[in-house]
């Protein structure tokens, strides 16, 4: 858990978890987790697993959103996406490879990705966020769900999403399907970005109002969440699937 | 049940079953200039190509996939040949190393615009055609039978085996019915082995896919193949669909009096076995270099 003074009138409190799938080493993981407090911005992007140089690319999504100050438009995403796309395919250049990751690279790599930039500026704190593909940010208050972006249902997580990708080639279709959304905070309200696995969880618990999924994050210790969580994968409640988890805790300063 | 994760701690088995008798020399009907041993070595190549790029993370191909290609014909064994020697079963990364040769062709993609490029793409060779001699096709379900009992003392939870069968013509050594109930039996935690049959013909007759009951079926032939054959599970049956496929719950894993095109989408089928899109390469293919 961390604490960072945003402004005279508002703290913020983040905590992140970051899971690798069972059987895997951390190493193997392809969820990706950035914040930065100078920007505000936080994200989660989440490598698809198929996809060549996955991790490389959810990083590059992940790290280098948040240290920007643009791209939270739908055309700025797109000529940024495209920007890196080509940074990350010109890195492959030198690389000697076979015949099959050839093959894969030329299809490029894929990310689910969720950005959210936060302003807390104001008596009204408020966040405007950036989502293409099934990494997810949950709005809640109270153990309610506000809004949840940009899937809103448990059902309507699948094993094809529309992805960011890295060839340029694939995004007149793909940047159609770009998300952009804000809201308003109060003191107390939580964020919650989420990779596919653990926002679809999330959410099947708020439809089922089995319990307040947030409880969880504020109770349990790390090695405690993560047993929890494991033992949910092993159980066949979750999927077993990388997780990321990076929860934001807006606060007011007395 | 056909729900568990195929992971490199629980890897899934393949076994594609080639008939490679004689009669697999004549060509479609319609189609002179093109042997059905052709087209099908063709296929297999490709689909062998397609698990290998899903396996591939980046600079590494996962043991995702135990493969096996049987042939039966004048001999019943196995298609690998050169480096992977005379084995019947490989992991999918030592397949990726080993291809026979390489060859470049070019693919046309959308460049985005509206318009079409051509990338240059290699496509490896592990098999050759072949045709020759009977169809003993009790002998080489009864090798399968082997295989997997083999396979599955060390892999008894997971993904069960899924065996994609392929033949143009009657068993020459008996009804198959019996071996083929014995392979079905075997299983995982998972489920039981699926067997999956594709009857390719050289006669123009209409084609019979996935059905439901054996009331369509001509012969008796065709149900002994069809009582061999087991039912889609929900993950195949989605991807029939997206295939635009017409099969339902119930639908058995049979093809009768297939064509080219169902040979392809048998394999696709078969193979999608991860829920993810069957990969298409038949409609992009331009030129072989």
């Amino acid at each position: 858990m961390s604490s960072v003074q945003q402004s005279a009138i508002w703290d913020l409190q983040t905590r992140q978890l970051l899971l690798p799938k069972l059987d895997d080493e951390a190493s193997d993981c392809e969820d990706v987790i950035a914040i930065d407090t100078q920007t505000c911005r936080f994200a989660v992007a989440d490598g698809a697993t198929e996809a060549f140089d996955a991790r490389n690319w959810a990083e590059r999504l992940a790290q280098h959103w948040v240290q920007n100050e643009s791209a939270l438009t739908a055309e700025e995403f797109h000529k940024w996406v495209a920007a890196e796309g080509r940074e990350l395919h010109d890195s492959w250049k030198s690389l000697s490879l076979s015949w099959y990751s050839e093959e894969k690279a030329r299809t490029g790599s894929f990310a689910a990705f969720v950005g959210v930039e936060l302003d807390l500026k104001t008596d009204s704190p408020s966040w405007k966020a950036i989502a293409l593909g099934d990494a997810c940010l949950l709005h809640c208050r109270r153990g309610r769900l506000l809004k949840s972006l940009p899937l809103s249902r448990s059902e309507s997580f699948n094993s094809a999403p529309v992805l960011v990708a890295s060839n340029s080639s694939m995004h007149e279709a793909s940047m159609q399907s770009v998300v952009i959304d804000s809201g308003s905070c109060n003191g107390g309200d939580v964020l919650l970005l989420l990779s596919d696995a653990l926002a679809s969880w999330y959410l099947e618990r708020f439809e089922k109002n089995d319990l307040d999924p947030d409880e969880l994050f504020e109770t349990k210790e790390d090695q405690e969440l993560k047993q929890f969580l494991d033992d949910e994968r092993l159980a066949g409640r979750l999927r077993n699937d990388d997780l990321a988890v990076l929860r934001i805790e807006i606060t007011q300063r007395r | 049940m056909y729900s568990a994760q195929i992971t490199r701690a629980n890897p899934t088995c393949i076994v594609l079953l080639l008939d490679q008798s004689g009669s697999m020399s004549d060509p479609f009907s319609g189609d002179s200039a093109r042997k059905k041993s052709d087209f099908v070595a063709e296929v297999v190549n490709h689909t062998l190509h397609d698990l290998v790029i899903r396996c591939t993370k980046t600079e590494e191909v996962r043991n995702y996939y135990h493969v096996s290609v049987i042939g039966y014909g004048r001999h019943v064994g196995t298609c690998f040949s050169g480096p992977l020697g005379a084995r019947s079963l490989v992991p999918i990364a030592e397949v990726a190393d080993f291809p026979l040769q390489v060859k470049s062709s070019y693919k046309r993609v959308s460049d985005g615009a509206g318009g079409w490029v051509e990338i240059p793409v290699r496509y490896p060779v592990w098999i050759h055609p072949a045709s020759d001699g009977k169809t003993p096709m009790c002998e080489a379900l009864a090798k399968v039978k082997e295989i997997l009992e083999r396979w599955l003392l060390d892999h008894p939870r997971g993904f069960p085996p899924t065996v994609l069968h392929l033949t143009d013509g009657e068993s020459s050594d008996g009804d198959p019915n019996e071996i083929g109930q014995q392979i079905m039996s075997l299983g995982t935690d998972d489920g039981a082995v699926l067997l999956f049959n594709c009857h390719i013909s050289t006669r123009r007759s209409s084609k019979i896919e996935y059905p439901t009951d054996d009331s369509s079926l001509p012969d008796g032939f065709a149900r002994s193949l069809f009582q061999i054959s087991s039912r889609l599970p929900a993950n195949f049956l989605a991807a029939a669909a997206q295939l635009g496929i017409h099969a339902v719950e119930g639908s058995r894993g049979f093809v009768f009096n297939g064509d080219p095109s169902s040979i392809v989408q048998f394999y696709e089928i078969g193979t999608s076995l991860t829920g993810m899109t069957p990969y298409r390469w038949m409609d992009d293919r331009t030129e072989t270099a």
